[in-house]
């Protein structure tokens, strides 16, 4: 599985590399929105791990660009400030749910494969349904 | 007080025009009303002064003609009397019916003397004098001439008496001193319409005739009288008998005349060089009215030279003929005198009480404007800042009100000054510490991910040193307290919205401490809740509200040593600041360690704890008060040492109110 992390920050970046790689995924990082769109049109990661706060373009461009380009790919929207705007903001927009920075690498592998796990018994159903559709 | 107000507000910091302003006008009162009262006493008493002096005095001055009138009759009756007398004698009979003229005229000469006889004589039956006295004595028979006193006595048969107005020529015929005596220039007013001449010729005399009988058979006629013309007898009895020669400022006060027709034939009215103002006439008006129409005249007027109150009747002749007036007259000045002298008393009086007015306004006035510049200094203080100003000492009445009510407004000046200048340093600390703290959590929470992570990672390895172990445990028990920090700087911060629902508030209390109860649990505190009944609904975001009852919970939990016991309790509560508002209180009472006094107002800002080094961030209360004051509410404590405290929690029924969302 592919996982892309989305963050101006290297460290977070760093981080975020460590934990997931750790959990067998195969991590790519993009320090900035232009670089996380050319990623995604290489690489077609099953999951993004987005950061709200960029200079320039910020989290929530790229997270209507990816609904339109690649529907269905689950996002986390992680952000170091949140408010109850932005965290809706972002659901609003597809996003499978939220993370606040900082957090702790179990909380971060949790995350990710719940949202996974959740995804999973969703394409199931549909497979399901495709199947006795036969 | 509000005319006062409106003046001191227009005219600024020009209170002393206003003050003199006062006190003209009080002065002002004060002598419009002594002038009234001034103006009235005078109109009221100059009437009275009028009607008693003057009323009286012509009273007097109609009196005096009455007496000098029966006076001028007396005069007329005595020469009628003395006649009368004279021809009941039997000698005289008998010398008038032998026709002895000499003897007779010896006896009229007697007579004449006794009686103050200007002039007398004897008319037979056929109208010829006899005889007479003077140097005219014994005229030839048949040439005198008709004798105007003895005709009516020799046609009526019966005796006459009274004024008679008697020509020069016949004055001549029966004596030419007599006739010079009479004659009169005039020297005032010769008016050709009244009589012809530049003199008095005629003669007025008061006369009488009575007949002379011997047995039925009228054998004369004895007349006599006496020429008033220039005659001082009468006019100067008067004088020494109804005026008892009374005198004023040298001057006779009682003045007496007799006029015929117009002329002043006997007076004493004198000239300014002491002569009697013989030949003078009376004025067209008095004429006129006694003269013309009969009449009394009782006036003031003006006489020769003088004023006088005078009075004037008509004189008529034995024919009834009106040929002269009687006058009388009272010298003015001595009433005029006591009439000026009155109304100098009276003006002095009232000039005295308009000085004491204005005295007076100005006391009066200094007394009220004195407390009241007072004031405006003390006002003049407050503007230029000072809270307390200078009153001056307690007044009674108004003013003491007035200060009263001045003072209890400074005060409450002062303290709005104080709670808005507390407000604004509150709410500018809280915005600086707001930013701040945004701007920190932001940048330190990208790298304590980092720090997490790493340290996190590092645990999971299993072929660590146990000591290695234990120092990452350590790192990571302290990033977790840098984490705890920034949330709460993060939770201060942000002024996020409400997300308020109608909410059952004894359930939302209910939760809260169920989420506290494993950890009073732990420390050996009882918990112990008593809902309120029919309480109203409130609207609040209910997850903001239970992290402000779970930190006020917990601070309680701290202060609180183990045995103690916290109650929490619901309560329908009306606002203590907004009269009359619905609202819930909830409070929560520990038996903890209490609050210092001085530490109370200390409480809700920003890192403000008492608790050890890592165990508060000294936030938890100054995020929970922005949060009750976001809905409109309001926390208050009581603290004593040792017992415990008491936080009360109150908001608004209903939701926040319009006015308040502003604030926000």
């Amino acid at each position: 599985m592919k996982v892309l992390v989305v963050d101006d920050e290297p460290i977070v970046l760093k981080s975020c590399r460590m934990v997931l790689a750790a959990e067998g995924f195969e991590v790519m990082t993009a320090g900035s929105v232009a670089e996380a769109l050319a990623a995604i049109e290489v690489h077609a990661p099953g999951l993004l791990l987005v950061d709200v706060k960029m200079p320039m373009l910020d989290g929530m461009y790229l997270m209507r660009q990816v609904r339109e380009k690649r529907p269905g790919t689950p996002i986390i929207v992680m952000s170091g400030y949140s408010t109850r705007e932005t965290i809706r903001e972002a659901l609003e927009l597809g996003a499978a749910t939220f993370i606040a920075k900082p957090f702790t690498p179990d909380e971060l592998a949790d995350t990710v494969r719940s949202v996974l796990k959740s995804r999973e018994k969703e394409e199931k159903g549909y497979e399901d349904e495709k199947g006795s559709g036969h | 007080m509000t005319s006062l107000a409106l003046i001191l507000r227009r005219e600024g910091g020009g209170g002393f025009f206003v003050l003199y302003s006062t006190r003209s006008k009080l002065i002002a009162g004060f002598l419009g009303v002594s002038l009234l009262v001034a103006a009235v006493s005078l109109f009221i008493g100059v009437r009275i002064l009028d009607q008693h002096v003057f009323g009286e005095a012509r009273n007097r001055v109609r009196q005096d003609l009455n007496a000098v009138s029966e006076m001028y009759l007396t005069r007329v009756r005595h020469i009628k009397t003395s006649l009368s007398i004279t021809t009941l004698g039997f000698a005289f009979i008998s010398s008038l019916r032998e026709k002895n003229a000499a003897e007779l005229v010896l006896r009229l000469e007697r007579m004449a003397k006794l009686a103050d006889l200007d002039f007398a004589g004897i008319v037979l039956e056929d109208g010829g004098t006899l005889c007479r006295i003077g140097p005219n004595s014994f005229p030839a028979a048949g040439a005198s001439l008709e004798n105007p006193i003895a005709r009516p006595v020799l046609d009526s048969r019966i005796p006459v008496s009274g004024t008679l107005v008697l020509d020069s020529d016949f004055l001549i015929a029966e004596n030419p001193y007599l006739a010079e005596r009479a004659r009169i220039p005039f020297t005032v007013g010769d008016d050709p319409a009244l009589r012809s001449g530049k003199e008095e010729k005629s003669g007025m005399v008061v006369a009488a005739a009575v007949p002379v009988f011997d047995g039925n058979l009228l054998i004369g006629v004895l007349y006599g009288g006496m020429l008033l013309n220039r005659s001082e007898t009468l006019v100067d009895t008067v004088r020494g008998t109804v005026f008892q020669g009374e005198t004023y400022k040298g001057r006779s006060v009682g003045t007496a005349t007799i006029f015929l027709g117009d002329a002043r034939i006997s007076t004493n009215v004198m000239t300014a060089d002491g002569q009697r103002a013989l030949g003078t006439r009376v004025s067209p008006e008095v004429r006129e009215h006694v003269l013309g129409k009969g009449k009394l005249w009782t006036d003031r007027a003006f006489v020769f030279s003088d004023w006088y109150i005078t009075a004037y009747r008509p004189i008529e002749d034995i024919s009834g003929q009106r040929v002269g007036m009687l006058y009388v007259g009272v010298l003015e000045d001595k009433y005029e005198d006591i009439r000026r002298e009155t109304l100098s008393v009276y003006i002095l009086i009232t000039v005295a009480g308009m000085l004491l007015a204005v005295g007076l306004g100005y006391l009066v006035a200094n007394r009220i404007s004195a407390p009241i510049r007072r004031l405006i200094n003390a006002s003049q203080q407050v503007g230029e800042g000072s809270l307390t100003p200078e009153l001056g000492p307690p007044e009674k009445g108004e003013i003491g009100v007035l200060q009263k009510t001045f003072r209890e407004m400074v005060a409450a000046v002062g303290r709005q000054r104080a709670t808005s200048e507390a407000h604004i340093i509150h709410s500018q600390k809280q915005a600086s510490v707001g930013r701040l703290a945004a701007g920190v959590a932001h940048e330190i929470n990208n790298p304590l991910t980092g720090v997490l992570t790493y340290t996190h990672m590092l645990l999971r390895r299993t072929d660590l040193a146990p000591e290695i172990r234990s120092d990452l445990q350590t790192i990571v028990e302290a990033t977790d307290r840098v984490r705890k920090i920034v949330k709460g700087l993060l939770d201060f911060s942000r002024q996020t919205k409400l997300d308020p629902e109608p909410t059952d508030i004894n359930r939302l209390v209910t939760s809260s401490i169920a989420l506290v109860e494993y950890q009073a649990l732990v420390k050996g505190v009882a918990i112990k809740f008593n809902p309120g009944e029919s309480l109203p609904e409130l609207i609040v975001d209910r997850s903001q509200i239970q992290s402000v009852l779970i930190n006020i919970i917990i601070n309680a939990l701290d202060a609180t040593d183990p045995g103690g016991a916290i109650r929490v309790f619901t309560a329908a509560g009306l606002s203590s600041r907004d009269v009359g508002r619905k609202g819930v209180e909830i409070t929560v009472a520990d038996t903890g360690c209490g609050i210092p006094s001085e530490n109370l107002d200390k409480l809700f800002e920003p890192f403000f704890t008492t608790k050890a080094i890592g165990q508060g961030t000294g936030l938890g209360l100054a995020v929970s008060l922005g949060i009750v004051q976001r809905h409109g509410g309001r926390i208050r404590v009581q603290s004593e040492i040792g017992k415990g405290s008491r936080f009360f929690i109150w908001l608004p029924a209903g939701g926040k109110a319009e006015h308040e969302s502003a604030g926000g």
